[in-house]
């Protein structure tokens, strides 16, 4: 049986949290620690995600099918074992583009508005 | 020390995310203490109240979360038990029919389906319901396979008799047991329409 592809606008708006894991996601599969790391880093130092925040969000995103756990290690020599690896699925991935695409309309509106300056 | 507290806060948790997260917010929780250990009083207590905030904010949620997911499995429940019902109260009425059926000696063909809904409906359903309730697994396709092999295994079963005994017919039997297939597979398949998060 044929299941429905799911509509990722409809996952829309994300919350910050889960905006900023599949961020940190599209580079590459991380663990936990290495998802609080990268959302700290792109954020500068503004969002330290908590440990319940985290999983919390990790759980709704495996549920949702917009990440996976995987078996494989980008560096098995420097990894502990016990770490457990998420992936950014091809469904997350459109999440996260059609997000940004509402975000992107935000700026616009907002730089229409002068509230922000053009790019050049 | 540290470890401690954090194991206790866990508490705060429900159980089942606490086994199936548990360990990795206990890992984050000591790489993020040691990357703020040597950094002095003050960035110990913003790291706690961040901790304890982090808890606060996420664990009702969590609870709420469980609650809502034990809600449905005791709807889940209620629709199984009415389903069983509704099953028994089919099995009685087709005895009575059984009965009015040989006494006043209708048609054959209608007692022949009567004894394979009764005979395959009691196996099957005695295979069904605690098997999807139990497991959980996809409720239609468990319905569909189980009446299947049960009706496949009662029809060889009258065949090899039937061939023993004589005076056998065979298209009759054939045709009663998939009255009875297709009887069993509407009843679960309606069943499965008001329980449509396992179908």
């Amino acid at each position: 049986m044929a299941k429905e592809k799911p509509n990722p606008e409809k996952l829309l708006p994300l919350t910050s949290s889960v905006f900023h894991i599949l961020l940190a996601l599209s580079d590459g599969d991380l663990h936990g620690y290495g998802i609080m790391q990268e959302v700290a880093e792109h954020t500068g130092g503004q969002i330290k995600l908590g440990p319940g925040t985290l999983y919390g969000a990790i759980k709704r995103l495996l549920g949702n099918g917009l990440i996976v756990e995987t078996d494989q290690r980008p560096d098995p020599e420097m990894d502990d074992e016990r770490r457990r690896y998420y992936r950014l699925t091809d469904f997350g991935q459109q999440v996260l583009k059609a997000e940004v695409q509402r975000i992107s309309k935000l700026v616009s509106v907002a730089q229409r508005k002068r509230l922000l300056p053009k790019r050049s | 020390m540290s470890n401690r507290l954090f194991q206790l806060m866990l508490r705060a948790y429900p159980r089942e995310f606490r086994l199936e997260y548990g360990s990795d917010m206990t890992q984050l929780f000591r790489d993020c203490h040691r990357d703020i250990q040597s950094n002095g009083l003050i960035c110990a207590i913003a790291f706690w109240r961040r901790m304890i905030w982090d808890v606060i904010r996420t664990a009702p949620l969590e609870r709420w979360e469980a609650l809502e997911r034990r809600y449905k499995t005791m709807k889940n429940l209620k629709s199984d038990l009415i389903g069983l019902l509704a099953c028994i109260a089919i099995l009685i009425v087709m005895f009575l029919l059984l009965g009015y059926v040989r006494k006043y000696q209708v048609a054959r063909m209608w007692g022949y389906s009567l004894d394979a809904i009764i005979s395959a409906g009691i196996i099957s359903n005695l295979i069904i319901f605690p098997l999807t309730i139990a497991t959980r697994l996809s409720a239609f396709r468990t319905v569909f396979w189980t009446l299947l092999l049960v009706n496949g295994a009662l029809l060889l079963i009258a065949t090899l008799i039937g061939i023993r005994v004589g005076g056998f017919n065979f298209p009759a039997v054939l045709a009663s047991y998939l009255v009875s297939f297709v009887f069993w597979l509407s009843f679960h398949w309606l069943r499965s329409q008001m329980r449509p998060q396992l179908s």
